[in-house]
């Protein structure tokens, strides 16, 4: 059984007397531990998706089987410890809370799942290390770089040890250096750690990080093919 | 759990203060709220206490009998009010004391000093009635008030002002050209009572005052007495004792069964509370005040709280797409409310203190601060930020994930 297993998804949206098909019939089954990148033209139906697997929005209809529970059945309310436990998340705007530092950050999925307090410090000052980042666990989002604040947004998706993860354009506000950071700590946690990593993007430099790319049209998947990833370079954390 | 829950305390308190002004604006209407709560049922009570004490001091459960001032005129021959009242009204049960009741002032001189004072023409039934006791000396004997003997019983307080730190035991003072033997002080009562005040009075026989000083409404006839002081063993039974006493009355008076009553009897158990039921309408009135304005805090907080979840709907999309449930975003947003309008309450609660031990201060009344009032304001902020709290907060929790995570 696949992790992901979707059938004829259709996501439609009425604007007025139009009808919107963001998607238009979506059936992709993504296996544990892949890395995929998720191309296509602007309002081709990537984000739509993501936020479907993400179990942050329902479709119109299909099904959508995760990890052997069926969400399409389950209200979204009731989902919340799926993305707790299951999902994390790193967006293109890093959608960090601002008020809060790097730590609390990154601590904040733990305070939903009831972690003690004394374990929930070491786990996210764990994964501020494994990104670089623990030397810059009591500053502010706003006195990081964007390539640091998305490190942590990645440290926060890594915490509650969920099996994947979900980047809608995790590098479309940073520069080259930057996106290659980010883009090797990824890898890394494909590698390493076995997450299987679903992730949105224009940049076919970017892309060429996954091992699988799926490419969508008009709500509709145009091609899909295993590949191997050949920016990839021997991870290693000293780059960072 | 607890963690949990204290880590939600600290995001909230981490929100409020990130807008400090600002709640400190939507917490002023709280504040003013419990301060007033707090500061008029203060007051209130104790003015009610103030008032109770007032007439505690000649008791509630005394009697006047008077003749109407405006006597009804269709009563033909009008009996003024004697000591034959007073002597079948001392039979009737459940009376402990009835006094004769003159009362008057003179210019009472002793050696070079003059002082006016006032004086009650009665007999010794008026200590039982008013509680007062002889400190020096005695009181009249029966003997005296049958002979018009001029004798005097002096308050402590008269007797400091006219003799000093000379003992006024039979000294001779003189009232309109009379004189008088000192032959008792009375003890300081320390409370002036309504009409009279014994501590800076004098009492005489009523008989010497009819007689030989010409006192009373009625001079013309001899007998005839300003009131009768009556006092009733029980309080609780002060009604049926009445009317016994006014068939007693109506008796002495000779009134014929269909006649009406030319006498009244007044007593204060109504007048103490229509007083303090006056007080009582006054903090009543001024409570809902405060609760209004309690009121109008709390819908400061819910519209705060609105505007704050629209404004950090996004910061909800983000905390849903991590896992929070919407009992979690309800909750703290809940916490954030509570925390709002508790903060306003404990200000509240200090100002109330402060204001009233000030009023307090500066109107001499006894400060009447209840732990009870504090415990309910402190309730009642807590519970108004709950009520208004809960809307917005429901709000926030009702957000779809990716409605909240798209919002701009
Ligand atoms: N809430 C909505 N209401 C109406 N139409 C919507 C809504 N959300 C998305 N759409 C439409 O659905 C289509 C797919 O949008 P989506 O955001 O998935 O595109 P995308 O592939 O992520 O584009 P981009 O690369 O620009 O992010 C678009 O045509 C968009 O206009
Ligand atoms: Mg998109």
């Amino acid at each position: 059984m696949s992790l992901i297993d979707t059938r004829d998804l259709y996501k439609i949206y009425q604007v007025g007397d139009v009808e919107v098909k963001a998607l238009n019939g979506v059936s992709i089954a993504i296996e544990k531990g892949e890395f995929v990148a998720v191309m296509g033209p602007s309002g081709s139906g990537k984000s739509t998706f993501m936020n479907i697997l993400g179990c942050l929005d329902k479709p119109t209809c299909g099904t959508y089987i995760l990890d052997g529970i069926d969400v399409t059945a389950t209200d979204l309310s009731k989902l919340a410890g799926v993305r707790n436990r299951k999902i994390g998340f790193v967006f293109q705007g890093f959608n960090l809370i601002k008020r809060t530092t790097a730590i609390e950050n990154v601590e904040l999925p733990m305070i939903y799942n009831h972690t003690p307090a004394a374990q929930r410090h070491k786990k996210a000052m764990e994964a501020l290390e494994a990104v670089g980042l623990a030397q810059r666990a009591y500053h502010l989002p706003n006195q990081l770089s964007g390539g640091q604040q998305q490190r942590v947004a990645i440290a926060r998706s890594l915490v509650c040890d969920a099996p994947i993860i979900f980047a809608d354009e995790p590098t479309g506000n940073l520069d080259t250096k930057m996106s290659i950071e980010v883009m090797d700590l990824f890898t890394r946690l494909n590698k390493e750690m076995g997450k299987t990593i679903i992730l949105i993007t224009h940049e076919p430099d970017i892309a060429q990080y996954a091992t699988r790319l799926i490419k969508f049209k008009d709500g509709q998947k145009m091609s899909d093919e295993i590949q191997t990833p050949t920016a990839a370079k021997p991870a290693s954390m000293e780059g960072l | 759990m607890i963690d949990s829950f204290l880590a939600v305390f600290k995001i909230s308190l981490k929100a409020i203060f990130a807008n400090k002004m600002r709640a400190a604006l939507t917490s002023l209407g709280i504040i003013i709220g419990v301060a007033a709560v707090i500061t008029v049922l203060a007051v209130g009570s104790a003015t009610k206490k103030s008032i109770a004490d007032r007439f505690s001091n000649m008791g509630t459960n005394i009697i006047f009998l008077r003749q109407p001032w405006d006597l009804d005129e269709s009563i033909s021959s009008p009996k003024d009010v004697t000591m034959d009242d007073v002597v079948a009204i001392r039979e009737v049960e459940g009376v402990s004391a009835a006094a004769p009741y003159i009362q008057t002032s003179f210019d009472v001189k002793y050696k070079n000093t003059s002082v006016s004072l006032s004086a009650l023409a009665t007999d010794t039934d008026i200590f039982k009635a008013y509680d007062w006791s002889v400190d020096k000396g005695r009181s009249f004997t029966e003997k005296e008030i049958a002979s018009y003997a001029q004798v005097m019983v002096i308050g402590a307080t008269a007797a400091q002002t006219i003799f000093g730190d000379v003992d006024p035991l039979n000294k001779t003072v003189v009232l309109s050209n009379i004189p008088f033997t000192v032959v008792g002080v009375t003890k300081k009562t320390g409370s002036s009572g309504f009409g009279f005040n014994i501590d800076e009075g004098a009492l005489i026989p009523y008989t010497t005052g009819k007689v030989k000083l010409n006192s009373g409404w009625q001079s013309s006839n001899r007998r005839a007495l300003d009131r009768v002081v009556i006092k009733v063993e029980d309080f609780n039974k002060i009604e049926n004792t009445k009317v016994d006493i006014q068939n007693t009355v109506r008796n002495t008076h000779h009134i014929h069964p269909l006649g009406k009553d030319d006498f009244q009897l007044d007593d204060f158990a109504s007048f103490v509370e229509q007083a303090k039921s006056t007080a009582t309408t006054m903090s009543l009135f001024l409570g809902i005040i405060g609760a209004v304005s309690l009121i109008v805090g709390g819908i400061g907080v819910m519209n705060i709280m609105l505007v704050s979840v629209t404004e950090r709907t996004r910061e909800i999309g983000i905390r849903m797409a991590i896992g929070a449930t919407s009992w979690n975003i309800r909750l703290q947003f809940l916490v954030e409310s509570v925390t709002l309008s508790c903060m306003g309450g404990l200000i509240g609660i200090v100002l109330g203190v402060i204001f009233t031990l000030f009023v307090a201060k500066y109107m001499s009344l006894s400060a009447q601060l209840s732990v009870w009032a504090i415990v309910v304001s402190a309730g009642f902020s807590a519970a108004t930020g709950i009520f208004f709290g809960y809307y917005p907060a429901y709000k926030a929790s009702k957000l779809t994930p990716i409605d909240a995570l798209r919002y701009e």
